[in-house]
């Protein structure tokens, strides 16, 4: 069964390498270093050629400003609700009195059962309007010196948007795991730290956190997943920026994945195939993100561990 | 689980006996968002008075609506621009116009929604690419007479269409048919390559296009006709548009039925043909053709003929004031609902 | 953060030290962790209520008897056809991705060794971080296209596993990790062979966090549009058994669609959509999770 999930990754990873190898090389290394993203003008005749491949005339495909709106938007959600994830698990396992827990405990899985759609729509209708009519003017009144938050919004589609919808959808995710791994956890621990007169507080962030480190990791990584490759949502509230990168947190962005959806249309049109494998091989540029992030953080994981076992 | 998995193998089996009754054929007709809302007018009314017919409709954009025709995934694709040469390549597929929409240009600036600003094309390209910064530039204020002086000295916060769009498509050729630098530039396309504008926002389909022009104060956008009464309500102003005979005109009927008549004749059999900046003096510059794409050699002979029937009557029946109204287009020109009906009698299997 | 070393005497000095500084601002010392926590349970559950608010205002008018009678129709419409779409899509897509991953999740904790179950752990992760659209547009170019399946209850369901399954190879992988050791050595200790005890031991008191997981996923899984514009397509009538050559509709479709028309009513219709399918969620959370409790209960004696 293992065999089959393995075969599953490797089949999408083998599709997009296959399926965008044209672009692969007609692109080069410049697909990451450049800032302009242009499909080209697809109703000339006439084509391009290079790398042994041919795109519409004009095209230009650079992918600097998804992979940072990409990069940066999650690394915020994951700052803004890995905390709150660990708060709200701590607070639903040790302080709602057992008669709600029930209750609770189905509200916050309510959260990750919310459609993407419908996080996007509450986003536009909503939060957008909020930072544009209130959050910006608020910190470009009291903050101005500080450009980065107090340059003032325009329309409220931008980055703080974007982070604050994706850090409310991975949130549930990893308040969920982690209260059910707090559940499950021994309550000797606990108590034992108790009895040496820790205080409760102290008790759980000292002795129970540390020891469910590794669940609450893996709870954080499959969230991180989900803010990285995240599509709808984000679609509708980040603005949507091309071959502009954010200047201030209520600039607009855009991710790999929105851009996938949003570009994946007018791609078809091009008669050479080349916007379509363009687009193959962003999604395997976030693939490649993906899978170094996970590494990355599994490193620090394992040194971290390393320098805990020497002390 | 035991009783849940009862209760749905039951729904199961329920679902594959009302499925039994077969209809002759069934059709999948995909593509354009601008042609979607007039798609689900007409279809109720058809598949009423045809029961023997099944149609789907689907919104998924006009790329995947010409894809998905090529591909024999679906049997009609609506999209709101016609296959490029380039496009057609080897393959001989159908562009066959059913229905004119049309343009407008909306804009959020406080105090000045209730009039009809001028705008002309080479000021829109200027705004879209930057080198037209202010509300009151120079270039804004020489085509708007009196109402100039009102103009404020705010930041022009241009709004674009981030998903590929048929309305991207129509805007850019009017910048590109009215501008040569424009035109040598990004070009026109269902999606282009914007100039980076600071504060330049793209918007998700066209009512993302209304709620970010009614959020952003000072900002404008372009949006589809069907959408007017939105705009309205939205409190947002629309724009008077320079043609290419130099005068100002709105988007009202009789403007886009000039523009319309204007290319009337020089339309070739294939109906390929863009509309944009027509001459006249009442032509307003940014009109379509809604097109079906068709493969000419459908599936089966039970499909072409059903294909047929529907379009027949969609350049006919459909061209009623009652589906037309609801989403302020206007109806084919009589000599073009003569040229859609030849190249609806090549559908064959 | 209150540095805590176990050496009783340094902390009897501490708390000696403390009762005498005054105990309104020990209490708040203290208690200001349980503070925070519990104010970020508020506002985590104040969103969701806000959500939940803004969906309802504008669904609930919509909602009438006849959504559930008649088909998706023109500019609005009823929306049986999407309702009777997304339970057979969630269903069959939640039986996949239960064997293969409750499958893959027992092998990660019980049967591989170090290198292959670090690979797969990984692979999950990463399958996470695929965007739903790549997923979508990987089955329409394989199972539509190439395996000619065209739109299908098929190619949905199995775009809908792919979504679904990290989380539930996670979900098992870490419960049946979390199963305390002395309940497995017991098991041991009596004679039974590993796989004896996997099934006889671990496995019930890992259910109630696997189906947790799974609720999860499903819950994901019912949300997702773009995998399923690509794969099952979209159908204006009931969906067939066929597995095949058949599109199935689906209640994310009319919401992603209908919101973008120029009519109130189908403004109307989404926002129904939207309402009935986080209605589907609640109830199917509220009774999984009641009887889970009960599971959990059971299994595990004490919760």
């Amino acid at each position: 069964m293992a065999l089959v999930t393995a075969t599953i990754v490797f089949l999408i990873a083998m599709f997009l390498i296959v399926y965008s190898w044209p672009a692969i090389a007609f692109n080069g290394f410049g697909i990451l270093t450049h800032l302009e993203w242009n499909l080209g003008n697809q109703y000339a005749n006439g084509v391009v050629h290079r790398g042994g491949f041919t795109g519409a005339p004009g095209a230009s495909f650079g992918a600097v400003v998804f992979i940072a709106g990409t990069i940066i938007s999650s690394a915020f959600a994951m700052a803004i609700a890995t905390p709150l994830a660990i708060l709200v698990a701590i607070a639903m396992h040790y302080q709602v009195p057992r008669r709600l827990k029930t209750p609770v405990n189905t509200l916050v899985e309510l959260m990750a059962g919310v459609p993407s759609v419908v996080y996007g729509l509450w986003g536009i209708g909503v939060l957008v309007p909020w930072i544009s009519s209130s959050v910006g003017p608020f910190l470009a009144a009291h903050i101005s010196w500080l450009s980065i938050i107090g340059g003032g919004s325009a329309s409220g589609n931008g980055l703080l948007a974007t982070s604050f919808i994706l850090a409310v959808m991975v949130f549930p995710i990893m308040a969920a795991t982690m209260r059910d791994v707090l559940s499950t956890f021994p309550k000797i621990v606990f108590e034992g730290a108790i009895g040496l007169g820790a205080t409760p507080w102290q008790a759980v962030t000292t002795m129970v956190l540390p020891a469910i480190r590794t669940q609450m990791f893996a709870a954080a990584m499959l969230a991180l997943g989900r803010a990285l490759g995240e599509t709808m949502a984000v679609l509708m509230v980040c603005g949507s920026a091309l071959n502009q990168l954010p200047q201030n947190i209520f600039a607009p962005i855009n991710t790999i994945a929105a851009v996938i959806v949003s570009q994946l249309d007018s791609a078809l049109t091009d008669p050479t195939g080349m916007a379509e494998r363009s687009l193959a091989e962003l999604a395997l540029i976030l693939f490649v993100i993906t899978l170094s992030v996970n590494l990355i953080a599994r490193l620090i994981m394992r040194g971290g561990d390393r320098v805990k076992r020497t002390a | 689980m035991k009783p849940l998995r009862i209760i749905f193998g039951l729904l199961a089996f329920s679902i594959a006996t009302t499925a039994a009754a077969f209809a002759a054929a069934e059709l999948l007709e995909t593509g354009s968002s601008l042609v979607y809302p007039l798609m689900n007018l007409w279809v109720p009314v058809y598949t009423k008075a045809h029961g023997d017919v099944k149609i789907t409709t689907q919104s998924t954009g006009s790329g995947t609506g010409i894809s998905q025709a090529v591909a024999g995934v679906a049997q009609i694709g609506a999209s709101d621009a016609y296959m490029s040469d380039a496009q057609l390549g080897t393959t001989h597929m159908l562009n066959i116009p059913l229905a004119i929409s049309a343009q407008q240009i909306n804009y959020n600036v406080p105090g000045l929604n209730d009039v009809h600003l001028n705008l002309s094309g080479p000021v829109l390209a200027g705004i879209y690419d930057g080198s037209i910064h202010f509300w009151d530039d120079a270039k804004i204020k020489a085509i708007n007479g009196s109402v100039g002086s009102k103009l404020p000295h705010e930041a022009i916060i241009p709004i674009h269409r981030s998903d590929g769009s048929g309305d991207t498509f129509i805007f850019t050729q009017y910048l590109s048919f009215s501008t040569p630098s424009w035109k040598g530039g990004p070009g026109y396309g269902t999606t282009v390559n914007w100039p980076a504008v600071q504060n330049a926002v793209g918007a998700n389909g066209n009512p993302g296009m209304v709620q970010a022009c009614q959020g952003a104060k000072y900002s404008i956008a372009y949006i589809g006709v069907s959408f007017l009464d939105q705009t309205n309500q939205a409190g947002l102003g629309y724009a008077a548009l320079q043609n290419a005979s130099g005068k100002f005109v709105l988007p009202t009927e009789p403007n886009i039925v000039a523009g319309a008549a204007a290319k009337d004749k020089e339309t070739p059999k294939d109906e390929r043909i863009s509309l944009i900046f027509a001459p006249g003096a009442n032509a307003y510059p940014i009109i379509n053709y809604e097109y079906e794409i068709v493969n000419p050699k459908q599936k089966d002979a039970a499909t072409a003929s059903e294909v047929k029937n529907f379009l027949s009557w969609a350049i006919t029946g459909g061209q009623g004031k009652t589906f037309l109204e609801k989403v302020h287009f206007i109806a084919l020109p009589p000599s073009i609902v003569s040229l859609s009906k030849a190249q609806i009698a090549e559908i064959g299997s | 953060m209150n540095e805590v070393t176990m050496s009783g005497s340094s902390v009897e000095t501490a708390a000696a030290r403390s009762m005498t500084r005054g105990s309104v601002l020990v209490t708040i010392r203290r208690n200001i962790g349980w503070g925070i926590s519990a104010l970020a349970l508020c506002s985590a559950l104040a969103i969701l209520l806000a959500i939940f608010w803004f969906v309802l205002s504008r669904g609930l008018p919509a909602l009438k008897p006849t959504l559930f009678t008649t088909v998706t129709s023109g500019i609005s419409g009823g929306l049986e056809n999407a309702i009777l779409g997304t339970l057979m899509l969630v269903v069959f897509a939640v039986i996949i991705v239960s064997i293969i991953g409750f499958g893959t999740g027992i092998w990660l904790s019980s049967y591989a060794s170090e290198k292959p179950r670090a690979l797969v752990r990984l692979l999950t992760d990463v399958l996470a971080g695929v965007p739903s659209v790549v997923v979508g547009y990987f089955g329409y170019i394989l199972l539509v296209k190439i395996a000619g399946w065209q739109f299908s209850l098929a190619g949905g369901a199995i775009a809908l596993t792919i979504i679904m399954l990290p989380y539930v190879v996670r979900g098992t992988d870490l419960a049946l990790e979390a199963v305390p050791r002395e309940l497995r050595e017991g098991g041991f200790a009596l004679g039974a062979t590993y796989t004896t005890v996997l099934m006889t031991v671990s496995w019930p008191y890992a259910l109630p966090s696997v189906l947790t997981m799974l609720l999860l996923a499903t819950g994901i899984a019912l949300g997702e549009t773009a995998p399923l514009i690509y794969t099952a397509g979209w159908s204006n009538y009931l969906p067939t058994a066929h597995l095949t050559h058949s599109p199935v509709p689906y209640l994310t479709y009319v919401i992603w669609t209908f919101i973008s028309q120029p009519f109130a009513e189908s403004h109307a219709l989404a926002y129904a959509a939207a309402a009935l399918l986080m209605l589907m969620i609640v109830v199917t959370n509220v009774f999984a999770r009641s009887w889970l409790e009960n599971l959990a209960r059971k299994q595990r004696g004490e919760h």
